[in-house]
């Protein structure tokens, strides 16, 4: 056996501290639950029985399934874009010479490190719908009261609105730096040729950006698809449903109904459609993006 | 003098700055002042904006509905234990991942990678399911234990270590030092400002974590703030009965972390626009 083809023996010692918990705790979780996904176990029988692909069958044609599918994708939508092009908006805004613009930025990203049950709870007074405040505000405007939470039709929107508010000053923090990444020629160029404030956005400033969008594109979509929190503290899922994201469905058949088999595949066809998106905007960002 | 048209835009810009603040600051703003009214105060309609007599009584009283003293003790404890263990081995294979040449390296490299992109809530079954095996479930070790892999912190640390030019590690093996004393003598006292910066994110995100904690602890002995505050919530706060002591509640819970995030903003700032080499 040839021992030199393996390197330094020490490397080995160094990878092994976090090796360990990342074989027990991320790796060997991620290979069991495929291997679960294929068997008919109920979490009390030590026997698990291989079914082939029923659960896989079962769970398309389960429409609770769909509905939580068309749940997560409008969550990641409604919260990805307003994020991103939001956090951009306040970059734009702060990036200039003025008083006070540290404090600014303190304001705008302090809720990103609060914990989110906490946040989501007071988010929940502020929607209680007799005497909240979001009600109180729309009532002064002359508009009239929402359910917020307690409708199918707002409760989404209302998880959202937390959502991108806590979420808003991280993105902003990303586009500052790459803002301030931005060579000051390529704009004075830019005005030497005549081109508008407007332009110099569209044609310098956002094409020089894109690896950040890019980057936090990827972040904010993993993170939607991730959304517990916040959903658990305003709505479990509710009302009627409305707010039952694929993680959600996930936790719900895993740990309330022990149906591991739909519970299995649904966290699988979570990280398959993660895979996809990371490959997609990949390949699209090779051909797109410009780095500097 | 300003030109007038100029004088207008700042002007413009520092109005809708203010605006913008006061949208972001005021949850917490309403937060605080409704844990101070009574309950007659709360329930008002208009709401009241500011209680006639603040009522502080209100936070002793949240204070020993729950023992939140416990609950904060649980999270700053598993979460300086993450972060010291979390330390100590990313900064170990983020140095063989960097400095050491061996066979594994890339395809680790490339796990690790695919790791990142892919969501770590799907394991939380068969984890649960491993850790029960292991005998760590109801146990500070498995809240500790379970939570010790940080694959950002791993990529955090390989690019700060990769940044200290070879020459200094090569020099250090010239005068006889082994790899270890080159990762604590060296790589780790030049990457300091990385290393508190991860501390400091990965300590937030245990602080505040949930979801994971709440799944493998049943003994409410071992809730962290965010699992404690939450059966307070829907248990003691009987849902919206008792507002006050649940915001004063949510006060005492988000508290520590303003003010850690005011001492630390720098750093932590920071921290948050590393994460983006990540990407690279």
């Amino acid at each position: 056996m040839n021992w030199k083809k393996w390197g330094e023996p020490q490397a080995y010692l160094f990878i092994l501290p976090a090796l360990i918990p990342y074989l027990l705790f991320w790796l060997a979780p991620m290979a069991y639950i495929v291997y679960l996904s294929f068997t008919d176990w109920d979490f009390m029988n030590p026997v698990k029985n291989w079914v082939g692909l029923e659960n896989y069958v079962n769970l398309l044609q389960e429409p609770a399934f769909f509905k939580a599918l068309k749940t997560t994708f409008l969550f990641a939508l409604g919260n990805v874009f307003p994020t991103l092009i939001g956090g951009l908006l306040l970059a734009l805004l702060l990036n200039r010479k003025m008083k006070g613009s540290a404090i600014y930025r303190a304001i705008i990203f302090s809720p990103w490190i609060t914990p989110t049950v906490a946040v989501s709870i007071v988010w929940a007074w502020i929607y209680e719908p007799r005497v909240g405040l979001a009600n109180a505000i729309l009532n002064f405007f002359g508009a009239g009261s929402l359910e917020w939470t307690q409708s199918p039709k707002t409760a989404l929107l209302s998880v959202l609105i937390v959502t991108v508010w806590k979420g808003i000053g991280w993105t902003m923090v990303f586009y500052l730096v790459a803002l301030q990444n931005i060579p000051e020629s390529l704009h004075e160029a830019a005005m030497i040729e005549g081109a508008s404030k407007t332009q110099r956005f569209w044609h310098v400033t956002l094409p020089l950006i894109s690896p950040t969008s890019f980057f936090l594109f990827m972040i904010t979509t993993i993170d939607a698809m991730q959304a517990y929190d916040q959903i658990n503290v305003l709505t479990q899922g509710g009302p009627s449903g409305s707010t039952t994201t694929l993680l959600y469905l996930y936790y719900d058949a895993a740990f309330r109904q022990f149906n591991i088999g739909q519970a299995s595949t649904v966290s699988i066809s979570m990280v398959v459609m993660l895979g996809l998106i990371s490959l997609v905007s990949m390949y699209i960002s090779r051909r797109r993006i410009h780095y500097l | 003098m300003l030109p007038m048209n100029r004088f207008f835009s700042r002007m413009i810009l520092y109005v809708s700055l203010v605006i913008i603040c006061i949208v972001m600051v005021f949850p917490f703003l309403w937060m605080f002042s409704s844990s101070l009214k009574t309950n007659d105060e709360i329930w008002a309609i208009p709401p009241i904006l500011w209680p006639a007599e603040p009522l502080w009584s209100n936070f002793i009283d949240a204070w020993h509905s729950a023992p939140f003293s416990l609950y904060l003790f649980n999270s700053v404890f598993v979460a300086t234990a993450v972060v010291v263990i979390q330390l100590i081995n990313s900064s170990m294979m983020a140095y063989a991942l960097s400095h050491m040449k061996f066979a594994l390296a890339r395809p680790l490299m490339g796990l690790i990678i695919v790791s990142y992109m892919l969501p770590v809530s799907a394991t939380y079954l068969t984890g649960y399911v491993i850790l029960a095996k292991l005998g760590l479930l109801d146990s500070y070790s498995g809240l500790i234990l379970s939570n010790t892999i940080t694959i950002f912190g791993v990529f955090l640390l390989r690019q700060a270590f990769l940044q200290i030019p070879k020459e200094v590690a090569e020099a250090a093996k010239i005068d006889g030092a082994g790899h270890w004393k080159i990762l604590w003598k060296i790589m780790i006292p030049l990457s300091s400002s990385t290393l508190i910066v991860m501390s400091l994110l990965s300590f937030i995100g245990q602080y505040n974590n949930y979801l994971w904690p709440m799944l493998i602890t049943k003994n409410p002995n071992l809730y962290l703030v965010s699992a404690g505050l939450r059966s307070f919530f829907v248990e003691g706060g009987a849902y919206g009965m008792k507002w006050p002591l649940i915001m004063a509640a949510s006060t005492f819970t988000i508290v520590p972390l303003l003010v850690l995030f005011v001492v630390a903003q720098k750093w932590i700032i920071k921290g948050v626009n590393n994460a983006q080499t990540v990407n690279k």
